[in-house]
C-alpha cells in the first residue's frame, strides 16, 4: 500500500478541519480528493507531505510510518496551485534542484533533466526563467521538478486551478499520460468534479473534514451511498419517502425496493436518487414498462439552454414524504430537474407546459442516521432543549441542525454571535452540526425547514409548551401538518440510556414503537414498552395486549435494542405513565399522538399534552397517522 | 485601437504652469545648494583641492567614515536580514510590538540617540559604570561610533528585506522542503536569491546613511581628531574654525560619494521593478 492514513484528525483552534480520515491508496493509483473549498482536502494533502502535522493518527508511505518525519525525509513530490517555481533559477535549475540537494553527479542531473523536459513537453526550454513561461508551462516545470528525484508519491494541490479551461484540459491529458507512464502513486486535490471524473482511478469525497465516500467515478455517480455525494456529483434529484410495508412510499405512490438497495427498517425514511438524464418527457402518460419505473405529471417552470442539451426544471405534486393526512399546509411540491437532448425535430418543452415524466431508473441511498432539527430561540437563554438536542445528535452520531428563527427585531449578526457562544458551549465537538438562521414567522419557518431538510425529529424547548394546554399550537402544527415527531425538552438529562415507549389499547400504530426504537438503536439505549390497560379490560383484551407488546418487543430486538415490556395496572392512564417514568428514571418518554378525526384516538393528543404538563422529562410525541 | 477611443480620451492639459512652479521651487531648495558645494570646492583650484586631501586629518576622517560605513552595512546587513526573517516567518506574542520597536530609530532624533547611548555606555552610564573599572570604555572611541551607527541605521535593512519576505509566498519554502532541502539549504538557495534586490538596496541605504551620520556621532565620539572624527564631523569642525575651503573640499568628496551610491541604488531598484513588471 503506497499511502495509508489511519484516523487522521486536525484542528485549527476551535475548528475541526479534518476528522478521523482513514484512507488507503494503492501503488500506482491516481486518487482524487474532491471537495468544496474549506472542506479540509488540502490539509490532508499537506499532512501527507509533512507540511502540516496531524493532531492524531498515523501516515504511512510505502509501509513506512512517516507521521513524525519532517517533509524533507518523506520523499514526496508536491505541486502547488501557484506553481512556486523558483524565479531566480532557470527551468533546468528548478528541475535539477532535488538532485542537487541529493548531491547527484552532473551527468546524472543533465540526463534526468532532459528526460523530464521531454516528458512534460518542454524540450528546449531549459534555459528560460519562469517569467518567460506561460502559466501552463510553469505548472509543467513544477510537475517535472516534483518528479525529478523519483518521489514515493506525487501530491498535487489544485494544480490546474489557476489556468484557463483550454490549458487545463491539455495539462490534464499530459498528467494522465505521465502518471500512467511513470506509474507513480498520485493524490490530486480538486474542487472540480469534471477533473476528478476524467483523471481519477478512484475518488474520495471530502466534506467538512470527513471522508464521506470513496469509490471509482462510475460507482460514485450511479450508486452513491449518501445524499451529499448524490447531489454533489452531477445533478441529482433526491426524493425522500418512507418505508411502508417493504415498499417505498413517496407521497401517493409506492415503489418497490430495487434488488441491490440497502436494507431499510420499516417506518424509516428512504432517500432515492433520480439522475436528471434518466427522466423521459412526453406530452402523454407513459405506460409503466420494464424501462419506465414511474410516471408522474408535472409542470415545467424553467428551461435553460445549454447547447447540445436543455435543462428543464419542473414541479410535481408532492412526491415526498408520507402523503399528509390533512393536506394543504402550503402547497407541497417537489422540484425535479431533467436534462433532455436538444433536437429541433423532437417535441418542444416550454415553461408553463404540463408534461409527463417517465423515470427510467432510481437508486436507493443508504439509510441515514437520525437527522435532528434543534430549534433555538436566540431571545431566551433557555438551554435545556439545546443541551438535550445536542446530546441526542451526538449519541446518534447523525446530522443535526441548530435553527434560529428570528423576526426583524433582531439582526443576523446578533444571531451569529449567539451561535458562536452556543457553539463553544455545546457542540464544538460535534462535526455534523450545522447552524442556520431564518427570518419570519416562527412556526412557518420551522415547518418549512423541517420539510426542506427532511428532518426526522424537531426538538423544541419552551416554544413547544403552552401553559394549561401541554402542547403549544406550534408543536401541534408541526405534528399535524407535516407528520414529524416533536421532542419537547423542559429539563435536560445527562444521558440517553433508558427510553419509555407508551402504547395503549386501540393500537396507536407502530410508529411510536418504530421511532422510539430508531432512537434507542442509534443512541444505544434500552427500551421499555409500557401499556396501561383500561381498568375494566377483559381477560381476552389483556391477552391481546400482551401479544401486541410481544410483537413490539420482537420488532425492537430485531433492531438490536434491548427491550422489556410491561403491563401496569393503574386507575388513571396518565398517572400510570408518569409513575412508571419516575420509578424507572427514564431519560425519554415516547408517546404516540393521533390527530385523525377518530373519536377513539382523538384523546391521544390530549394524553400527550397531559403527560407534558405533568413531567419535566423529555417527551417525544410521535404522530400516528401512519 | 479605433478612432472613437482616441476621441473619447480627454485632451491632455498643458503642463507649462505647474512644471514652471515646480522648477522655481526646487531650484533654490535643492539644486542650488548642491551646486554651491562644487562651486566653492572648485574656487580654490585643483591645487588647493589636492593639498587639502594630503592633510592627515582629512585622510583619516574619510577613511574612518568609509570603514565605519562598511562595518555598519555589513553588521546591520546580517542583523537586519535575520530580524526580517524572524519577524516575517514567525508569529509570537509581542511580534507586532517588536516590529514597531525595531523601526523606531528612524523616528528618534539622532541627537537623542547619542545622548541615550552616552547614558548607557558612558563612564557614568547604566552599564558603563561597571565596565569603566574593567577598562572597557566604548564611548569616545571608534566602538562607540559604530554602536551609534548600528542603532541609527538598523531599520533600513529591515525595511528593504521584510516586504520582500512578506510577499514571498510560503509555498516556495514548502516546495523546497518537500523536494528535500533543509532549512538552511532553503534559506541559502531559495530565500536568499529571492532577496537579492532587497539585500542590495538595504545595504546601500545603510551604507549611505552611515556615511552621513552626524547627530549621534558628534555626541558619542567626543569628536577626537585622528581617533573618532568622521568626515561629517571634520567638516563641521573646519567650518567652526573658519577653514571654509577645507570643509568644502571634504564636503564635495562626501557629496560625490553619496551621489554615486544613490545612482547605483536608483539603477538597481529600477532594474528590479522592471523585471517584476515583465
Amino acid at each position: 500500500m503506497s499511502i495509508t492514513l489511519t484516523d487522521i484528525s486536525k484542528r485549527f483552534g476551535d475548528h475541526l478541519v479534518v476528522h478521523g480520515i482513514n484512507l488507503e491508496v494503492q501503488n500506482g493509483e491516481l486518487f482524487v480528493l474532491l471537495g468544496g473549498s474549506g472542506s479540509g482536502k488540502s490539509t490532508i494533502l499537506r499532512m501527507i507531505a509533512g507540511l502540516t502535522a496531524p493532531d492524531t493518527g498515523t501516515i504511512k508511505l510505502n509501509d513506512l510510518d512517516v507521521t513524525n518525519l519532517p517533509p524533507q525525509k518523506r520523499n514526496t513530490g508536491f505541486v502547488f496551485q501557484n506553481y512556486s517555481i523558483f524565479r531566480h533559477m532557470t527551468v533546468a535549475e528548478n528541475i535539477e534542484f532535488g538532485l542537487r540537494i541529493r548531491k547527484a553527479g552532473t551527468d546524472e542531473k543533465t540526463q534526468r533533466r532532459e528526460e523530464l523536459l521531454d516528458l512534460v513537453g518542454l524540450t528546449g526550454l531549459g534555459s528560460r526563467y519562469s517569467d518567460q513561461l506561460s502559466g501552463g508551462q510553469r505548472q509543467r516545470v513544477a510537475l517535472a521538478r516534483a518528479l525529478a528525484y523519483n518521489p514515493a508519491v506525487l501530491l498535487l494541490d489544485e494544480p490546474f486551478g489557476a489556468l484557463d479551461v483550454k490549458i487545463r484540459a491539455q495539462l490534464r491529458e499530459s498528467l494522465q499520460e505521465i502518471q500512467e507512464k511513470l506509474n507513480v502513486t498520485t493524490i490530486l486535490v480538486t474542487h472540480d468534479q469534471e477533473e476528478a471524473f476524467e483523471l481519477a482511478d478512484r475518488i474520495g469525497i471530502i466534506e467538512k473534514g470527513n471522508l464521506i465516500e470513496v469509490g471509482d467515478p462510475e460507482e460514485l455517480y450511479h450508486r452513491p451511498k449518501t445524499e451529499f455525494v448524490a447531489t454533489f456529483i452531477g445533478g441529482g434529484n433526491v426524493l425522500v419517502g418512507r418505508v411502508r410495508k417493504d415498499q417505498i412510499q413517496l407521497g401517493p405512490i409506492s415503489l418497490p425496493f430495487p434488488k441491490d438497495a440497502p436494507v431499510h427498517q420499516e417506518g424509516s425514511p428512504v432517500r432515492i436518487l433520480i439522475r436528471p438524464e434518466t427522466i423521459l418527457l412526453r406530452n402523454s402518460n407513459f405506460r409503466l414498462a420494464r424501462d419506465i419505473k414511474l410516471s408522474v405529471q408535472g409542470q415545467i417552470t424553467e428551461r435553460i439552454f445549454t447547447g447540445s442539451h436543455q435543462r428543464l426544471r419542473m414541479e410535481v405534486d408532492s412526491l415526498q414524504g408520507f402523503w399528509p393526512a390533512t393536506s394543504g399546509y402550503g402547497k407541497q411540491l417537489t422540484r425535479i430537474e431533467t436534462i433532455q437532448p436538444n433536437s429541433p425535430t423532437d417535441e418542444q418543452f416550454l415553461p408553463g407546459q404540463s408534461v409527463w415524466l417517465g423515470i427510467k431508473k432510481y437508486h436507493v441511498l443508504e439509510p441515514t442516521r437520525l437527522k435532528v432539527l434543534i430549534c433555538f430561540d436566540p431571545k431566551t437563554n433557555e438551554n435545556a432543549s439545546l443541551e438535550f438536542g445536542c446530546r441526542l445528535a451526538e449519541s446518534a452520531r447523525g446530522p443535526a441542525t441548530l435553527l434560529a428563527v428570528v423576526g426583524s427585531d433582531i439582526s443576523m449578526d446578533e444571531v451569529k454571535s449567539k451561535f458562536e457562544q452556543t457553539k463553544s458551549g455545546y457542540f464544538s465537538h460535534l462535526p455534523n452540526m450545522e447552524t442556520k438562521a431564518r427570518q419570519g414567522n416562527v412556526p412557518t419557518e420551522i415547518i418549512l425547514e423541517t420539510q426542506e431538510g427532511h428532518y426526522e425529529i424537531v426538538v423544541l424547548g419552551q416554544q413547544g409548551k403552552s401553559p394549561g394546554r401541554g402542547l403549544s399550537m406550534m408543536a401541534r402544527q408541526i405534528l399535524t401538518s407535516i407528520n414529524v415527531p416533536v421532542l419537547l425538552v423542559e429539563a435536560s438529562r445527562p444521558k440517553i440510556e433508558r427510553i419509555l415507549i407508551c402504547t395503549a389499547a386501540g393500537e396507536p400504530g407502530k410508529m411510536d414503537v418504530l421511532v422510539g426504537g430508531r432512537i434507542a438503536r442509534q443512541t444505544g439505549a434500552q427500551a421499555m414498552v409500557l401499556h396501561i390497560p383500561h381498568p375494566e379490560s377483559s381477560r381476552v383484551a389483556l391477552r391481546q395486549i400482551e401479544r401486541h407488546l410481544g410483537q413490539a418487543k420482537d420488532t425492537l430486538e430485531a433492531l438490536g435494542v434491548p427491550t422489556e415490556y410491561g403491563i401496569k395496572e393503574h386507575a388513571h392512564l396518565v398517572e400510570g405513565i408518569i409513575q412508571e417514568a419516575e420509578e424507572g428514571d427514564y431519560d425519554l418518554i415516547v408517546i404516540g399522538a393521533s390527530f385523525q378525526p377518530h373519536p377513539h384516538q382523538l384523546r391521544w393528543m390530549d394524553i400527550a399534552s397531559q403527560i407534558i404538563q405533568r413531567t419535566n422529562r423529555p417527551v417525544l410525541v410521535v404522530p400516528t397517522s401512519f | 485601437m479605433n478612432a472613437v477611443d482616441v476621441k473619447a480620451r480627454p485632451g491632455r492639459p498643458s503642463g507649462f504652469v505647474p512644471i514652471s512652479i515646480l522648477l522655481a521651487m526646487i531650484f533654490p531648495l535643492l539644486i542650488m545648494p548642491l551646486a554651491a558645494i562644487y562651486f566653492f570646492a572648485a574656487s580654490s583650484g585643483f591645487e588647493g583641492f589636492i593639498d587639502t586631501l594630503r592633510q592627515p586629518d582629512v585622510l583619516f576622517a574619510l577613511r574612518f567614515s568609509l570603514l565605519i560605513a562598511f562595518a555598519t552595512a555589513l553588521i546591520n546587513g546580517v542583523l537586519g536580514t535575520f530580524t526580517a526573517y524572524v519577524l516575517a516567518k514567525y508569529q509570537f506574542r509581542g511580534s507586532k510590538a517588536l516590529s514597531i520597536i525595531v523601526n523606531l530609530p528612524v523616528a528618534i532624533p539622532t541627537v537623542v540617540v547619542g545622548t541615550s547611548l552616552l547614558l548607557l555606555w558612558g563612564p557614568i552610564g547604566i552599564l558603563g559604570r561597571f565596565l569603566d573599572p574593567l577598562g572597557i570604555r566604548p564611548m569616545f572611541a571608534p566602538a562607540g561610533v559604530l554602536l551609534a551607527h548600528l542603532f541609527v541605521t538598523f531599520p533600513y535593512m529591515l525595511g528593504a528585506v521584510k516586504p520582500v519576505l512578506d510577499e514571498l509566498e510560503k509555498t516556495y519554502e514548502e516546495a523546497a522542503y518537500t523536494i528535500g532541502a533543509s532549512r538552511w539549504q532553503t534559506f541559502r538557495y531559495v530565500l536568499l536569491p529571492a532577496l537579492r534586490g532587497g539585500l542590495f538596496a538595504g545595504t546601500l541605504l545603510t551604507f549611505a546613511h552611515s556615511l552621513g551620520e552626524f547627530g549621534a556621532t558628534v555626541l558619542v565620539s567626543g569628536n577626537l581628531r585622528l581617533r573618532t572624527q568622521t568626515a561629517p564631523l571634520y567638516i563641521f569642525a573646519q567650518f567652526e574654525a573658519g577653514n571654509i575651503e577645507t570643509a568644502n573640499t571634504v564636503a564635495a568628496i562626501l557629496a560625490t560619494f553619496s551621489f554615486l551610491l544613490f545612482f547605483l541604488l536608483l539603477r538597481f531598484t529600477q532594474k528590479g521593478s522592471k523585471r517584476e513588471q515583465e
